[in-house]
């Protein structure tokens, strides 16, 4: 279990999520305010005027974390369909990732296990048991998908040198079409389009002559390139860079403040539930949803003396901690055995990180309001609309393989410390699903240890001895013996 | 940009040319089909420098015809994006004007001509600017910069610019005359 949480990487020490709610939000208002499910030609009637519907989308993602669309279709009041074109469009954008997976009962009970434990609703219980589909925004996902930061970076990056470079006319080839069969040629073409009568570029299907292709920024003007449309048009550009730049202040300042914190990682659907479950239980708060407690729905046997381990583990500091931090949700609370074991270094941390949370959440959000309204009130956006259109064609993909490119280094490290995690934390996990009650996990544990230092003889005269008394004894035993392992993994991390 | 490089090529060479002079007459052939051809690949072949190596022939059968693998030294001229060359301005019309830069043809639309200079129609079409103080007409040179190229398996096209600090006019022999 530890293992599994550490597989979410440092982040989960200071996983301050407020900054990139609000960053999500001015996205959402930036660029997908009058994103619309209806194509154009169905557009003209008011009632049927669904602009702004991706915001309200994506701001209620930006509360959760994973979620199953037909509760966020429920919450949204929605029509599952639109509801999943929508999330589709975000998908294709690389802004969330999704997770399919056959429903059954305990799958089920499992995600609204962890739901209640990392929000104060409850998930509908009677869920059907067809394919369900999850959906969370992507903060950041290592290997597959992209950083919502970098990915956003990246557009308002493209735009500017789009701008730019049409402004002074710099490496762009002229593009030149056939008024009569619509026939697109650029400068490239030139020498075959070249005519020895007149000197003029003909079209090759029609022997009509070419005209200059119009700047696509601004399409109303300059149809036949003369000099004056050219200059006005220079000024429009000019004055287009300097409203994108004025509008996109919000979102470059939150892009900046986001810039050095960690990144929130939920991880995967399964990690992430199993994840919430042992926050919840560690918690205290008796979860009737909780399944692998209410039920030995996971295969195991029932261990009688679970109660009793709760109470003995709660009675750290980690009770208090929980309180402190129960306002938000969305913070992950360690289980206190790791806390303890962690106790110098992660004391101090704690303590910073809880501050930077208040910070982040007090000043940030009164500042939101202002920032979401200059970003909505200046007036013309059109002409920012316009070269956003220029960036529809935007492909991820595209993107992926720059990234990638960067990040292949760093993959190939932590794909080989991924390896040694990924059996551990698969194991753990399936521990933790096949029987999440800790005495098992223990047994897992031992198993481990046995492996790795022979001389552990106690342990199995110690297992399968279910008394009560025994308990504290054992976990500190635990604590131990997984803390020198914990080390052997730090020095890992370091080599990587 | 220039390079030289060592190629090969496969000659045929017929029967008649067997004699004392075979090398000559090998080397011969090879200088004919090979300079001034264009491959998309290592550009434009300007000139065979150097023979490396000429390998053992092989008879074809029914022709009579030999075949020698032939490895040479040639230099190559392979235009790049964002090179700067120097050029000659053959044909000016309104959409630009089109330049030659040895073997290679480079077209420079007129939006990739200073904002000052404008086309005047005529008996000898040209780019002037308002004080007349430059004058963009065949046969005059130009420095330009490459901003893309079209490479075909056996043709080289590029598109360039002069709308950028020391590119444009460098000599004009009418305006000298």
């Amino acid at each position: 279990m530890r293992k599994s949480m550490e597989k979410s990487r440092p982040v989960q020490k200071t996983v301050v999520l407020e900054p990139f709610i609000k960053l999500v939000k001015l996205i959402a208002r930036a660029f997908y305010d009058d994103y619309t499910t209806k194509s154009d030609n169905q557009q003209k009637s008011a009632k049927s005027d669904n602009r702004g519907i991706a915001v309200v989308v994506l701001d209620e993602l930006a509360r959760r974390q994973w979620v199953r669309e037909e509760d966020l279709a429920k919450a949204l009041k929605l029509h599952g369909k639109q509801l999943r074109k929508i999330i589709r469009h975000f998908e294709e954008q690389g802004l969330i990732v999704r997770d399919h997976r056959k429903e059954t009962a305990k799958n089920a009970k499992m995600y609204s296990a962890a739901v209640a434990a990392t929000t104060d609703s409850r998930a509908e219980d009677k869920v059907k048991l067809h394919t369900h589909s999850y959906c969370r925004l992507d903060y950041s996902q290592t290997t597959l998908s992209l950083l919502i930061y970098d990915l956003v970076r990246y557009k308002l990056h493209l735009m500017k040198k789009k701008l730019r470079d049409n402004l002074e006319d710099k490496n762009t080839v002229q593009e030149y079409a056939c008024p009569n069969c619509q026939r697109k040629y650029n400068a490239l073409d030139a020498l075959r389009l070249i005519s020895m009568e007149d000197d003029c570029f003909h079209c090759e299907n029609c022997n009509s002559e070419l005209i200059v292709e119009c700047n696509k920024l601004t399409p109303e003007e300059v149809i036949d390139g003369d000099d004056n449309g050219r200059r006005r048009q220079q000024e429009k550009l000019k004055d287009m860079l300097q409203k994108m730049e004025v509008q996109m202040k919000p979102l470059m300042d939150q892009i900046n403040r986001v810039k050095d914190l960690p990144i929130p990682d939920f991880g995967s659907l399964l990690a992430w539930e199993a994840r919430a479950a042992l926050a919840a239980r560690e918690n205290g708060d008796f979860n009737p949803n909780d399944p692998s407690r209410s039920q030995g729905g996971y295969g195991s046997t029932p261990m009688p003396f679970l109660g009793e381990t709760q109470v003995e583990v709660n009675l750290g500091e980690g009770k208090e901690d929980v309180k402190s931090n129960g306002g938000d949700s969305s913070l992950k609370v360690l289980p206190p055995w790791m806390i303890k074991e962690g106790m110098k270094l992660t004391e101090e941390q704690r303590g910073e990180m809880r501050q930077e949370a208040n910070d982040g959440g007090s000043g940030e959000a009164s500042k939101m309001s202002d920032d979401k309204k200059s970003v909505m009130e200046n007036g013309d956006d059109k002409d920012l609309k316009a070269c956003l259109l220029l960036l529809g064609t935007f492909v991820p993909d595209e993107y992926l393989k720059a990234y990638y490119a960067a990040l292949l280094k760093q993959k190939q490290q932590e794909l080989a410390e991924a390896a040694n995690q990924q059996e551990s934390a698969g194991e753990l996990a399936s521990d933790i699903q096949s029987a999440s009650t800790t005495s098992v996990r223990r047994v897992g544990m031992k198993a481990k240890l046995e492996e790795e230092d022979e001389e552990d003889v106690e342990w199995e005269e110690e297992a399968p001895v279910p008394a009560n008394g025994n308990y504290k004894v054992d976990l500190n035993v635990e604590a131990e013996a997984s803390g020198g392992e914990e080390e052997e993994e730090d020095i890992d991390w370091e080599e990587g | 940009m220039f390079f030289h490089i060592v190629l090969e090529r496969n000659m045929q060479l017929h029967p008649r040319f067997f004699g004392r002079n075979l090398r000559e007459n090998l080397v011969s052939k090879l200088m004919k089909d090979v300079e001034g051809t264009c491959s998309g690949r290592h550009g434009f072949v300007v000139a065979i420098t150097g023979i490396e190596s000429i390998g053992s022939g092989l008879i074809r059968d029914g022709t009579g015809f030999v075949t020698f693998p032939v490895k040479y030294q040639c230099v190559v001229f392979r235009p790049f994006k964002g090179e700067i060359l120097e050029a000659v301005v053959t044909l000016v019309n309104k959409m630009g004007f089109f330049a030659e830069a040895g073997p290679v043809q480079i077209f420079v639309s007129n939006h990739l001509i200073p904002d000052d200079m404008e086309f005047q129609a005529g008996d000898m079409p040209n780019y002037t600017t308002s004080d007349s103080s430059v004058k963009i007409q065949k046969e005059c040179e130009v420095r330009l910069k490459i901003i893309g190229t079209r490479v075909d398996a056996t043709e080289i096209f590029c598109v360039g610019t002069i709308k950028d600090d020391f590119l444009g006019v460098i000599n004009d022999p009418a305006a000298a005359a």
